[in-house]
């Protein structure tokens, strides 16, 4: 039966009723309305729900939400917010993280379907190597367990333009500041 | 059995321009709304619908605010229309692209439907709906500044003359203005007649000839205008299809059969205690779980899914069976011919040297990186509203009204964002939609279905296996005097609902047969004759009546008819000793094909000697590099692929290093979404050249997850280089899905030139390549 639960979402506490196994991905869509994360596989493959948890990416598809107690979910929608906590600065109206304004000046979304998972890999690449090569990107983003992040659309070379991108703003950005 | 409508419409010219009319005058606000002159689509099409009953259905609202809202029935695909639609509009209307608001695709608030992915139509349409309403505006402009319209200028939304400007803001403030525009076309339905079962796909299509802006003088059509919905989409604000709920929704997983042919003998039952809010449907064949809760709904159906018995059934050949399948198949008259077969076969006989090979492709999906997913509300009265991500979504209204035998006007499709589809919708069909709406129509409430990744794999339709075989002959000059194709395939053109077969409901009935896609770049080879035949779908004689779907997919036919054409081209060149390029431009006299070419070899710094390789060997464990080159004409556009790979004969594996594609495609309008568009394509292309594969026994696909049925990952693609020719006298061009489809063909040849071996299947997989290999070693 639905249990309640307590989870930290975007840096807010959330209270949310369901079963101990119910994953991550239809807790956050269903009961909190944050749909950043998305249905691709359910199994782990695509990339498409990936969530950063505690700051490392995490499949929200495969992972039961009692997992998750004491825990600090980031989607998409907490970017601009944790880029600000960063920076120890108010999050403003038009704040976002430089890896979502990176993949607006790249144009990167093409459906857009796996964006949102592309992203929290680029913010987990970015904090662990933050002048990441191309070799390095592609890496990230193929050879990291569970399984490669797939795009359809084929936007792999926006994807890497994009993060490097980001790279030069995030750490000129700290060199000023 | 055309696709896609011809690059501008064979209307007859019409010499009148239509007139404002003046409905009336506000004390606020103030419009100019642009409207057709027929009906908008309801299932009467012949019977007039009087314009002050649709206000909505106008093509193009012009505001007293200065903002421009515009209508299209087309949808945004990924590829940029959203971008490409406001700025052809902007150009002929003489405003900035950010003015301009656009709705795409539902079906109650937009007036042409036709296909999103029919790009030049759609454009064409908008851009005549811009110009009729420029000529309406230069008019009014001129009674309100007393000068004649030849001495008005317009930049911006302003009108100027003699040192006088107004408007376009103040040419409407305070009026409500009516322009209504000729348009011919019938709505979209269910029609046996047609090939494809359905009629009125294409749309409405806009007369007349307004007086246009030369392309030459475009000033924001040419520029890289960013697409619309990417900063909402970035922050998280999109709502996307999986996204929309509505009160009182249920959630529903299908259950489909074990195979593609199996009927049901008893559904299983749910576990109460363990599931107390979900349910089992079944309607004949279909049957699915619902719950208010998604995940009870999922893991229910798992449940039921294990207890549920269903018949078996055996009538597919089998994947590792199916060339041969199709090879043996007693074909009769091709479903399409061209050219003369007496002439083609006196060039054959006399020629000096012949060059023939048998080409092959499995079967390949689309597979979206989302499942399908639906939400459907049939209401109590006989309305529905159904909410899709479908490319055709008056198609998919006619196909809905029909299943749920409702009257076509009852039904309004709502169209959002979703994954991209790459095809499988734009008949019209498939999808969740038609689950959602039979078990709507059922439960009395709103359900979402939402197929779970084995679900879409193992039951959408799939861009089916062929087998061509091809020839060519050759003169003492190594010139290609003829050439003679005999395309085989399935029918490619299956859009039935397949929850209505299932349910015994009724869907659209489509024909066997295939077509001819092959665009001829080559005016100097005299003589060809190219047939097409297309069976029914495998198992189509399935006890479930839903066998082996087939439908297009991506640059359909010609993707699949430019692999055999192209490769038999690098062999023949082989054959004459001769460099490939070098011997494609002495069999063409098309100069922008020509420029094209040249340009693109290039930029890939292409050094002229034939194939294969001098260095080619076939030894285990040495890298071997080859390059090789293909081209494609396709709508009015021009496209040549040069890829150079290294294959490690130990392993098999061929990596492309480099691939660079260059394209012609009339008047570029965004040159950075072409360059997207080219790259992403190329990504696609090389997946289906070296990975794409649908595996199947006799009863069902076997490849059901990314697991079995693998594409191209960030690491494996290559550096990617772009060549892009605009020009002002061609008009537009189809921008988007050729990239995809000169890949395989340029690999192949680069695999022939790294190693000595014509491939003549793709994917090019290390088992395929291992075995080439080891062939050509035995032989030698
Ligand atoms: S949906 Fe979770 S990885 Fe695909
Ligand atoms: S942008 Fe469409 S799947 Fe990645």
């Amino acid at each position: 039966m639905a249990d309640q639960l307590i989870l930290n979402v975007n840096g807010q506490e959330r209270s949310v009723h369901a079963t101990a196994e119910t994953p991550l991905l239809y807790v956050l869509r269903n009961e909190l309305h944050c749909t950043g994360p998305r249905y691709g596989c359910g199994m782990a493959q695509c990339g498409a729900c990936a969530v950063l948890v505690d700051g490392a990416e995490v499949r929200s598809c495969i992972t039961p939400v009692s997992a998750m107690s004491g825990k600090k979910i980031v989607t998409i929608e907490g970017l601009p917010a944790l880029w600000a906590q960063s920076k120890g600065a108010a999050v403003g109206a038009g704040t976002l993280h430089p890896v979502q304004q990176a993949w607006i000046d790249e144009q990167v979304p093409q459906c857009g379907y796996c964006q949102s998972g592309m992203m929290i890999a680029a913010v987990e690449l970015l904090a662990a190597n933050p002048t990441p090569s191309v070799a390095q990107i592609k890496d990230a983003y193929t050879n990291k367990p569970p399984s490669p992040h797939l795009c359809r659309c084929g936007t792999y070379a926006a994807i890497i333009r994009a993060v490097q991108r980001a790279s030069t703003v995030m750490t000129s950005d700290g060199r000023s500041s | 059995m055309k696709i896609m409508l011809p690059v501008s419409s064979t209307v007859p010219s019409q010499e009148f321009l239509p007139q404002l009319t003046r409905r009336g005058f506000l004390k606020t606000g103030g419009v100019l709304m642009v409207s057709l002159a027929t009906p908008r689509l309801t299932s009467q099409a012949s019977q007039a619908v009087p314009q002050r009953r649709m206000p909505i259905a106008s093509w193009l609202e012009l505001h007293d605010d200065g903002s421009i809202l515009v209508r299209t029935g087309r949808a945004e695909i990924g590829t940029g229309m959203s971008g490409f639609y406001p700025q052809i509009v902007a150009d002929e209307l003489g405003v900035r692209p950010e003015t301009i608001s656009l709705i795409m695709g539902d079906t109650d608030r937009t007036p042409d439907g036709g296909f999103s992915a029919g790009f030049l139509t759609g454009a064409e349409n908008l851009r005549k709906v811009a110009a009729y309403t420029y000529q309406a505006l230069l008019r009014l402009a001129s009674e309100k500044l007393h000068l004649p319209v030849d001495q008005l200028t317009v930049s911006d939304g302003v009108v100027s003359g003699d040192g006088r400007k107004i408007s376009y803001a103040e040419l409407v403030r305070n009026q409500q203005l009516d322009l209504t525009i000729p348009v011919s076309g019938e709505a979209a339905r269910v029609d046996p007649k047609s090939w494809n079962g359905l009629s009125g796909l294409d749309g409405l299509v806009v007369l007349g000839n307004p007086p246009m802006r030369p392309m030459s003088g475009y000033k924001v059509v040419g520029t890289s205008y960013p697409m619309p919905g990417i900063p909402d989409k970035v922050m998280g604000r999109t709502q996307w299809m999986c996204d929309v709920a509505l009160p009182n929704m249920l959630h529903a997983r299908v259950v489909r059969p074990p195979t593609l042919g199996s009927t049901l003998i008893a559904a299983g039952t749910l576990d109460k205690t363990k599931f107390p809010n979900a349910q089992v449907v079944v309607k004949k064949n279909l049957v699915a779980v619902v719950s208010p809760n998604e995940w009870e709904a999922i893991s229910a159906s798992r449940a039921v899914a294990s207890t549920t018995k269903w018949t078996e059934w055996a009538g597919l050949p089998g994947s590792d069976k199916l060339t041969g399948f199709l090879r043996s198949y007693p074909w009769k008259a091709p479903s399409e011919g061209k050219g003369s077969i007496e002439e083609t076969a006196a060039a054959l006989s006399t020629s000096v040297k012949q060059v023939s090979a048998i080409y092959e492709q499995p079967f390949i999906k689309h597979a979206p990186i989302s499942p399908f997913v639906a939400l459907a509300d049939v209401r109590a009265d006989g309305s529905a509203t159904v909410w899709s991500h479908s490319a055709n979504l008056q198609g998919l209204r006619a196909q809905i009204a029909n299943t749920l035998s409702i009257s076509f006007d009852k039904v309004v499709m709502r169209w959002l964002d979703h994954a991209g589809q790459f095809g499988r919708t734009t008949f019209g069909g498939d999808g969740a939609e038609g689950d959602a709406a039979i078990l709507s129509q059922m439960l009395h409430r709103p359900v979402r279905v939402q197929w779970m990744l084995q679900d879409d794999f193992a039951w959408s339709a799939s861009s089916p296996g062929w087998v061509e075989e091809i020839a060519c002959g050759l003169d003492a000059n190594n010139r290609i005097t003829a050439i003679k194709s005999s395309f085989y395939s399935c029918q490619s053109n299956d859009a039935r609902i397949v929850g209505a077969i299932l349910a015994g409901m009724p869907t659209s009935e489509p024909k066997p047969g295939y077509w001819i896609a092959t665009e001829w770049p080559y005016d100097r080879i005299p003589h060809r004759r190219e047939e097409a035949y297309g069976r029914p779908n495998l198992g189509s004689d399935a006890p479930s009546g839903v066998g082996m779907r087939g439908l297009i997919m991506r640059t359909p036919g010609q993707r699949q008819q430019n692999f055999p054409l192209e490769s038999l081209l690098n062999e023949a060149a082989a054959a004459a000793g001769m460099d490939p390029i070098a011997f494609r431009l002495a069999h063409t006299s098309d100069q922008r094909v020509i420029e094209l070419v040249q340009a693109t070899a290039k930029a890939a710094e292409w050094q002229p000697r034939p194939s294969p390789n001098p260095m080619a060997r076939s030894e285990d464990g040495k890298q071997l590099h080859g390059r090789g080159m293909c081209l494609m004409i396709r709508q009015n556009g021009c496209w040549v692929g040069i890829a150079e790979i290294v294959v490690t004969p130990s392993t098999g594996m061929i990596q492309v290093t480099q691939f660079t594609i260059g394209a012609d495609v009339g008047k570029i309008i965004n040159p950075r979404q072409l360059e997207r568009c080219m790259l992403s394509g190329v990504v696609m292309g090389i997946s289906e050249a070296l990975k794409e594969e649908v595996t199947f026994d006799t009863g069902k696909i076997t490849s059901t997850n990314w697991s079995g049925y693998k594409i191209l990952t960030m690491a494996e693609m290559p550096e990617i280089k772009t060549v892009q020719i605009s020009r002002d006298d061609k008009g537009y061009a189809g921008g988007s899905e050729p990239a995809n489809a000169v890949c395989p063909a340029a690999i192949a040849a680069a695999f022939h030139d790294a190693t000595g071996i014509h491939p003549r299947r793709i994917p090019l997989t290390p088992a395929y390549v291992s075995g080439l290999l080891k062939t050509v070693r035995t032989a030698s």
